[in-house]
């Protein structure tokens, strides 16, 4: 039977995946892939209006799960979309997916981006890498009400530029009124015709305003470590006006399996999504 | 007090062992372990407390979440819900009490795990107090009691010739009214066991905070193995991962499972891109310490201070000597 069992169950069942069938399955350059997603049975009222910023386990079948952060909100197409990088086992079976291929979702998980809160103010958007996914949905709700945010700078960096993603997307980000990308890379190849080098230095260069104005960054720890630092040493913002979106190995979603604790919070339920003031000295900690 | 002579309660675990699926403490090879029964002649009598405590009951070891029968274009998922009625007999408080505090995980931290659920709502928990104290135990000093009645549904006592008991629960209230018929209870009452402090001062009293940055830490991690027989044998060590398998024999046919798993292994925290937040052994065992007296508490508002029973299981597992009450000890001697 085709994803026909019965959902009755599901709902009193968190640990068990909903069903969805692979759409579209694109290269978002080296090693990434855009996966798109349609929701079969009860996946779709499940997930509803899932928010920028969530997350959700994938299930490559007899492979295992993994969290991704969703890629897309869910007025953007008809699909629920994840960036996906090649790392790991489950990583490669759902590189190796087909359209039309089954795979299993659970979520929506965590908290999201207080968007409403965040009207009003410019934006800094800081993605490093495979880190760029989950802020997507946050470009994405921008533009889409685009008169409720001030000016919208995109900070998108990577380590080679085959590991930039979206990269068909620019065009629209930037053709969007009062809106800013900036691209770096640590490796530029010979055609290349953008910055070379850490987003600290773009970050540096570009020198945003902290007046009204919220940073939003995904990367490396390492990475979220040093745009806090700079953003408040140099540039005048409060860790309070700083967000972030975390990783962590996870095996539930939902408080329970321990996996994912960051000192007394737990990344599942307490976050993905932080302000550095809640989580600064934490990630100091654990850097 | 009711009472109830201890031929009759036998009479009744025989019935019982016969009738139903019963666990009590038995002597297996040179170890004691909550275990099903046949009969009341299997069941262990002296015992400070089982070698294992009585998570697996609740949260097995390992156990299938659901079955996967799938190709790429088809797939179904088949749940595995745990069906069987337990009664499990001779239940130490320290171990209902780590009972307790995975309800408050896996139960009231919403939303609930319908596993654990499932094998909670099925079983009966029937308390023996505990008449003599390990020399590993420290029940009482985090906040239990050698009769301690918390997470239990009947409990008994043991006095001359038979048993006091006292119900605790409509499960419990059940299981009395199956009983032998109970009389009133005029004789002695025996002495609260007691047991030597293992440390002086209670532990929620320490400032964890100021000593996250300790060199103790990492001094302490020297000796340790990684081995986390401390993780498996804690009441309320609770982490687990989760992984695939094939089923033999059905091609096609996977199964996902849900294993207990530690803070304290190596990799236990490493994200894809392969960064560790705790990648000295010294952050990892800390992890652990931190758990149970610092972090599981605040995440989950537990009615305990600490998420430890004092079943003093680690202290004696421990292949190196590492000893939660010593660790207790040591960070308030420092206080002082």
């Amino acid at each position: 039977m085709i994803g026909a069992q019965s959902y009755t169950s599901i709902q009193t069942n968190p640990m068990l995946p909903y069903l969805a069938r692979l759409v579209a399955i694109s290269d978002q350059g080296e090693e990434i892939k855009l996966l798109q997603l349609e929701l079969l049975n009860g996946g779709k009222e499940a997930f509803g209006e899932y928010k920028p910023g969530q997350f959700a386990f994938l299930s490559a079948f007899g492979i295992g799960e993994a969290p991704f952060g969703i890629a897309n909100i869910p007025s953007q197409g008809s699909t629920m979309d994840f960036a996906v990088q090649r790392l790991g086992g489950v990583t490669t079976a759902l590189h190796e997916l087909a359209p039309g291929d089954i795979l299993g979702v659970r979520g929506p998980m965590g908290n999201c981006f207080p968007m409403e809160d965040f009207e009003g103010n410019d934006l800094v958007v800081l993605g490093g890498g495979i880190g760029g996914a989950p802020l997507r949905p946050v470009i994405q709700y921008v533009l889409q009400n685009r008169e409720r945010y001030g000016k919208l700078t995109i900070l998108w960096a990577a380590r080679r530029p085959s590991l930039l993603i979206f990269q068909d997307e620019y065009e629209s980000w930037q053709e969007a009124p009062n809106t800013e990308l900036h691209l770096t890379v640590d490796e530029p190849d010979e055609e290349w015709q953008y910055e070379s080098g850490l987003i600290t230095d773009l970050l540096a260069k570009i020198a945003p305003r902290p007046n009204n104005a919220i940073t939003i960054t995904c990367g490396p720890p390492i990475m979220i470590h040093f745009v806090n630092k700079m953003l408040v040493e140099k540039l005048g913002f409060a860790a309070a006006q700083n967000y972030v979106t975390l990783e962590a190995r996870m095996h539930c979603g939902i408080g329970k399996c321990g996996r994912c604790n960051l000192g007394d919070k737990l990344v599942c339920v307490d976050g993905p999504v932080f302000s550095m003031d809640e989580v600064g000295e934490l990630l100091e900690k654990f850097l | 007090m009711k009472y109830i002579q201890k031929a009759d309660l036998l009479a009744w675990l025989d019935i019982t062992a016969w009738e139903k699926n019963l666990i009590a403490p038995r002597k297996i090879g040179n170890q004691i372990l909550y275990q099903p029964i046949e009969n009341s002649s299997q069941i262990c009598w002296d015992y400070i407390r089982p070698d294992l405590s009585l998570k697996e009951a609740f949260f097995p070891p390992t156990e299938r979440l659901f079955m996967m029968k799938s190709n790429s274009q088809q797939v179904e998922l088949v749940e595995s819900m745990p069906e069987e009625e337990k009664i499990i007999f001779g239940v130490r408080s320290c171990d209902a009490l780590g009972v307790q505090m995975l309800d408050e995980l896996f139960l009231e931290n919403i939303p609930p795990d319908p596993y654990y659920a499932k094998r909670r709502e099925n079983t009966t928990l029937i308390g023996m107090t505990c008449s003599q104290i390990g020399a590993d135990c420290f029940c009482t000093q985090v906040g239990g009691a050698p009769d301690d009645p918390r997470g239990l549904d009947l409990m008994f006592k043991e006095v001359e010739d038979g048993y006091l008991l006292q119900v605790l629960s409509e499960k419990g209230q059940e299981i009395y009214e199956s009983l032998p018929k109970a009389s009133d209870y005029y004789g002695k009452m025996p002495d609260r066991p007691r047991g030597k402090p293992l440390f002086i001062g209670a532990p929620e009293s320490i400032d964890w905070e100021s000593h996250f940055d300790d060199e103790y830490w990492m001094e302490l991690s020297d000796r340790c193995l990684g081995c986390r027989i401390c993780a498996y044998v804690c009441p309320t060590c609770r982490c687990f991962d989760v992984r695939d398998e094939p089923i033999a024999g059905q091609p096609g046919a996977f199964e996902r499972l849900r294993s207990w798993d530690s803070c304290v292994r190596e990799n236990y925290r490493q994200i894809a891109g392969g960064h560790n937040p705790r990648a000295a052994k010294g952050e990892r065992l800390r992890n652990r310490f931190y758990c149970k007296f610092f972090y599981y508490p605040q995440q989950y508002h537990t009615s305990m201070t600490v998420a430890c029973t004092g079943c003093g299981r680690c202290i004696e597992a421990c292949p190196v000597n590492i000893d939660i009450s010593e660790i207790i000890s040591h960070l308030l001697e420092v206080a002082r």
